[in-house]
């Protein structure tokens, strides 16, 4: 080979090495642009006959916030101290088991733009427990937010549940001092639910509760608010 | 300058190469090469990398793909023919001069008329079929006998069964039964896609839009929202459950009951 083909030789080499970088330097900005927090796993709770079948059991308790300043961010709330937040995005659970879920909900609401997410679906019995009373339903005009999850396709066992998580009075005093914010006495909203193999799922609120873009953008289009993983293992 | 100068004589030019004749036989060599390679592959590589049809729709639009893409390999492969003999025969080499360009196809009667006759043959058969494909993919409508309201919104898909209580994410159709989809949003702009049923249709808030289908095989089927709706776009899936008829009314029953 003479110079002139070296140099074309070389040419191309470069061109691949530094496109490869280029797509590899984006393929990792996009993983990482949604970093998680760290994940809150499932604790075991020994088992529990459902429908005449026994399982393990595990809880998890969570909460949802009408701000984010419950100590996740720090004392100023992180860049968006306003905006409503669930207080983990990167849930863990065992495969096969029974899974309590508490959720502190000490937020406000209002209409949901579909009333179906007012439903409950795919818990056990189809119901949920609100401060200790069982319902299958919340009035769709009542609801602060939701939890509510999807198998993404093929990845998982396919997996559905809305658990609509009951608004607390607008106008509700203030009781209770975590992190650094001030809430209401929360709705304490409980669960159950059957995990299936190991895959991971999404969870996002359909109550439109971030503040801009008719409800949807803010906490609702931002990873790590109103949004996260549910990870079976 | 003056009005006495002479322009200075030019140089006789060098006696340009003469053109080297085409060697057609290479050509019509690569051509029909190129043609066997591209027409096995639209036979062999297309069925496979598309989703198993699901519907008569979806049946249609693949045997459309693989027709068009057998239509279209000998006109592509003669470009390409054209291409590959031109990079290996009227190639410079470095300091070459560039050999000079062959008589100009000019008045070429019968070239003229076989490349108008050919290239129009081709494209009213695209047109035709293509018509002829609308229109009976248009028809699959006027057999419908049962509707579902699927109703998108940031980032999920719900169905109701008109005259039922039925609200469901995962819905169940009955194999064989043609079913109209009446599509609508409640939020931004998103498409109603059944992927392995080649249906898909924009979801617009304050309108509602219609597809209809006819399930032909019994199965799990993908639903994804194709139009970019925000952040979670990407998980706006669900699955639509073909079962067969007597499956799909006790299922109707226990939503029913359970609602
Ligand atoms: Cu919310
Ligand atoms: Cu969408």
């Amino acid at each position: 080979m003479n110079g002139r083909t070296w140099r074309y030789a070389a040419g191309a080499a470069v061109a691949v090495v530094v496109g490869a970088g280029v797509i590899t330097a984006i393929a990792v900005g996009v993983a990482t642009a949604a970093p998680h927090q760290a994940p809150l796993a499932a604790r075991p709770a020994g088992t529990v006959v459902i429908g005449g079948k026994t399982y393990p059991h595990a809880t998890l308790s969570i909460a949802t916030y009408p701000d984010s300043m419950f100590g996740l961010r720090g004392a100023g709330g992180g860049a968006h101290p306003d905006w409503v937040s669930y207080s983990n995005d990167n849930l863990v659970v065992p495969a096969n088991t029974a899974v309590t879920v508490t959720v502190r909900q000490y937020d406000s609401g209002g209409s949901l733009n579909n009333a179906y997410f007012g439903h409950v679906v795919g818990t056990v019995g189809g119901t949920e427990a609100v401060d200790g009373k069982t319902v299958r339903s919340v009035p769709a005009d009542e609801v602060g937010h939701t939890f509510t999850l999807r198998a993404i396709a093929t990845d998982a066992p396919p997996l559905y549940l809305n658990v609509p998580l009951p608004a607390v009075a607008g106008n509700a005093p203030n009781s209770v001092h975590i992190g650094y914010g001030d809430y209401p006495t929360p709705n304490i909203v409980t669960f159950t639910f059957l995990t299936k193999g190991p895959g991971t799922y999404q969870w996002n609120c359909e109550y439109p509760c971030g503040n801009s873009v008719a409800g949807f953008g803010g906490a609702m289009s931002t990873y790590g608010y109103m949004s996260g993983t549910l990870t079976v293992k | 300058m003056t009005l006495t100068d002479t322009p200075a004589p030019t140089p006789p030019s060098p006696e340009p190469p003469a053109a080297r004749p085409i060697r057609w036989k290479e050509i019509v060599a690569v051509w029909l090469v190129l043609t066997a390679i591209t027409v096995v592959g639209d036979l062999v590589v297309f069925p496979r990398v598309m989703p198993r049809s699901a519907s008569t729709t979806m049946h249609l639009t693949i045997v459309t793909v693989v027709l068009f893409s057998v239509t279209a390999a000998p006109v592509g492969s003669l470009v390409y023919a054209g291409a590959v003999y031109a990079l290996r025969h009227w190639r410079a080499g470095s300091g070459d001069e560039p050999p000079p360009e062959g008589p100009p196809y000019r008045k070429h009667n019968q070239l003229s008329i076989a490349w108008l006759s050919i290239s129009a043959m081709l494209a009213v058969f695209l047109l035709v079929w293509g018509l002829g494909a609308l229109a009976a993919d248009n028809a699959v409508a006027q057999k419908a006998t049962m509707t579902v309201d699927a109703t998108g919104q940031q980032w999920l898909w719900t169905f109701h069964y008109p005259g039922t209580k039925v609200t469901t994410e995962t819905p169940y159709l009955p194999v064989g039964r043609t079913v109209t989809f009446d599509v609508t949003s409640l939020d931004v702009t998103h498409s109603f896609w059944i992927v392995q049923m080649g249906a898909k249709i924009d979801a617009n808030p304050g309108e509602v839009t219609t597809v209809s289908v006819t399930p032909t095989r019994i199965g799990d089927f993908d639903v994804r929202c194709a139009e970019l709706c925000g952040l979670y776009h990407a998980f706006m899936t669900t699955q639509i459950h073909v079962v067969s008829a007597s499956q799909y009314q006790s299922w109707l029953q226990t939503q029913e009951l359970s609602a």
